[in-house]
């Protein structure tokens, strides 16, 4: 679809408009738009960020109005939050539509965070899956199950005075105890 | 052969293998978002560290096995962009990773039911697609592919906000589930706009089929959680589960009183689709699409002898810019010849 406007460029923007019922359609290219966005309504850009986190308030400090400040001097600004781990700023936040730099941000900027997931999500405490909970279908887990089948067997045969079984048994268990054994060892990056 | 050409000889389970019951629930898709602890999130990483990533990933998935041993890898610094768009069209990358390059990859299983995007907004974003409306399967799955990561590699994890995301709106499960609903009567009833409202209300997303920022072409609209925390996975996908129920209700609901007081709008809708599609020689995207949505209702309400739902669901693809050129094996030189490409392949599909 060609830009409404120029008539030569792809149109990649596409605005639906719905005034008193009737559907309006503008298509433009990105060119055109940006010509054209000062004329409409401009509330700027979209910032997930900034809505995400409030951050036009945080980054002002928290501070009665301080008389000799009038004159247009730059307030102090408030304690520069900075991740140690990757180096992320509240800007930083902000220009790149509210995303984190690193798992440490999420202590860095705890309690800005806190504020923002209580606004998104149902709940603030993680209750789904955790890592390496759920092994019902990974091979350890039923490794386990194996061994504790066969040292029930094993049990049965001895008390059965079967003894040339329960020594085939004890050794699949030794085996399979060792199996288990190198699994636990297998680096985890 | 060709990685990709492996793909264009799949049949897209999630749309051709499809069952009568599956006519408003097109495909039931979930996404968990997952990142390598102790590595900084694709925004703040260098390319070097994004290559580091990506190549830690590659190697976890090969020595877990969870998508078979001869799964696809594509790296998104190599793959031409007539490929990249292939990709896109069959819903297995986002445009975001199509935007990043340097360390971006989608790794899936040869029959593409289950797959990675590598250096997304997340190092990780595993997804899994079934035909209709099967959300706990394709959670499963997914989970499963997830759980056979873990033994080999290690995720950001934290015991009171769960997996970190890059994004604060993912963090916890890190869970998006979404169904793709063709929802044709709410939109002609014009009750869409009420349905649209509530589900917003409810804490869930609509949006258009190809994700963030799309409208509504083909009446299909893809509704999913927004809320990643503070709930299990299984809890969000019921209650997910019980909203679409309803729209499913809703819909069918409309369909009948269509059918009920207004029979031949509705049968003219789909009687003129049909006949686009089957004799028309330009088909822009939009007009195909639109036309072979009134056309599922037909296949819907049995109007079709010779049309299955698969056929038509295939269709959705393969009427796609990049799936055209991909099967013509050449690159169209106008807007105009593109046109012509997709309604010379759906007359053909349509002949039978």
């Amino acid at each position: 679809m060609l830009c409404d406007i120029c008539k030569k460029n792809q149109a990649t923007i596409h605005i639906h408009e719905i005034i008193d019922g009737k559907k309006k359609e503008i298509n433009l290219c990105a060119e055109c738009a940006a010509k054209k966005a000062p004329a409409g309504i401009d509330i700027g850009p979209f910032n997930l960020g900034e809505v995400l986190f409030n951050l036009d308030k945080i980054s002002t400090p928290a501070m009665p109005p301080q008389p000799q400040n009038d004159d247009a001097q730059p307030p102090a600004a408030a304690q520069e939050v900075v991740c140690p781990e990757c180096g992320w700023t509240l800007e930083k936040v902000r220009t790149s539509g509210g995303r984190l730099g690193c798992p440490n941000c999420y202590t860095a900027f705890r309690p800005m965070i806190e504020a923002a997931l209580s606004n998104i999500h149902r709940g603030k405490v993680h209750l789904g899956k955790r890592p390496r909970e759920n092994r019902r279908e990974d091979g350890s887990a039923l490794l386990l199950l194996e061994l504790s089948d066969l040292q029930k067997e094993l049990q049965t045969l001895i008390a059965a005075e079967e003894y040339e079984k329960a020594a085939v048994v004890r050794d699949r268990i030794n085996d399979l105890k060792l199996r288990i054994a190198a699994g636990k060892d297998t680096p985890v990056l | 052969m060709n990685r990709i050409d492996v793909l264009l000889k799949n049949r897209v389970s999630f749309l051709t293998d499809s069952k009568s019951s599956d006519d408003i629930a097109i495909s039931s898709r979930v996404r968990l978002a997952r990142n390598l602890a102790r590595f900084p999130f694709p925004v703040a990483a260098n390319d070097a560290t994004l290559t580091e990533i990506r190549d830690l990933v590659c190697g976890g998935m090969e020595r877990c096995g969870a998508l078979g041993r001869n799964f696809l890898l594509f790296d998104m610094e190599e793959t031409t962009p007539i490929d990249r768009a292939v990709l896109f069209e069959r819903r297995l990358v986002s445009k975001e990773l199509l935007e990043r390059k340097i360390g971006a990859a989608l790794l899936c299983g040869k029959d593409e039911a289950v797959a990675a995007m590598v250096n997304e907004e997340d190092h990780l974003r595993l997804q899994s697609i079934v035909p209709g409306f099967r959300l706990e399967e394709a959670y499963r799955q997914v989970a499963s592919l997830n759980d056979a990561l873990e033994n080999v590699l290690e995720f950001a994890f934290d015991d009171t906000l769960g997996y970190l995301t890059s994004c604060p709106t993912n963090v916890g499960t890190g869970i998006r589930a979404s169904v793709m609903l063709h929802l044709p009567a709410l939109v002609l009833t014009g009750e869409i706009n009420a349905a649209v409202r509530g589900i917003g209300k409810l804490n869930l997303a609509v949006r258009g089929i190809f994700g963030e920022g799309t409208d509504n072409r083909g009446n299909l609209f893809q509704v999913s959680n927004q809320s990643t925390l503070g709930e299990s996975e299984l809890q969000i996908i019921h209650s997910l589960d019980n909203v679409i129920k309803q729209l499913i209700l809703h819909e069918k609901n409309a369909r009948n009183l269509l059918l009920d007081k207004n029979p031949n709008m509705l049968l003219d809708k789909v009687g003129r689709a049909y006949g686009i599609l089957r004799h028309a020689y330009k088909l822009s995207g939009e007009e195909a699409l639109n036309a072979l949505s009134f056309m599922r209702i037909g296949v819907d309400l049995g109007m079709f002898s010779n049309v299955d739902i698969a056929t038509v669901n295939e269709l959705f693809i393969n009427i796609g810019d990049a799936h055209l050129q991909k099967k013509e094996n050449r690159a169209a030189k106008s807007a105009d010849e593109l046109d012509a490409m997709r309604a010379a392949m759906v007359r053909e599909r349509l002949r039978a």
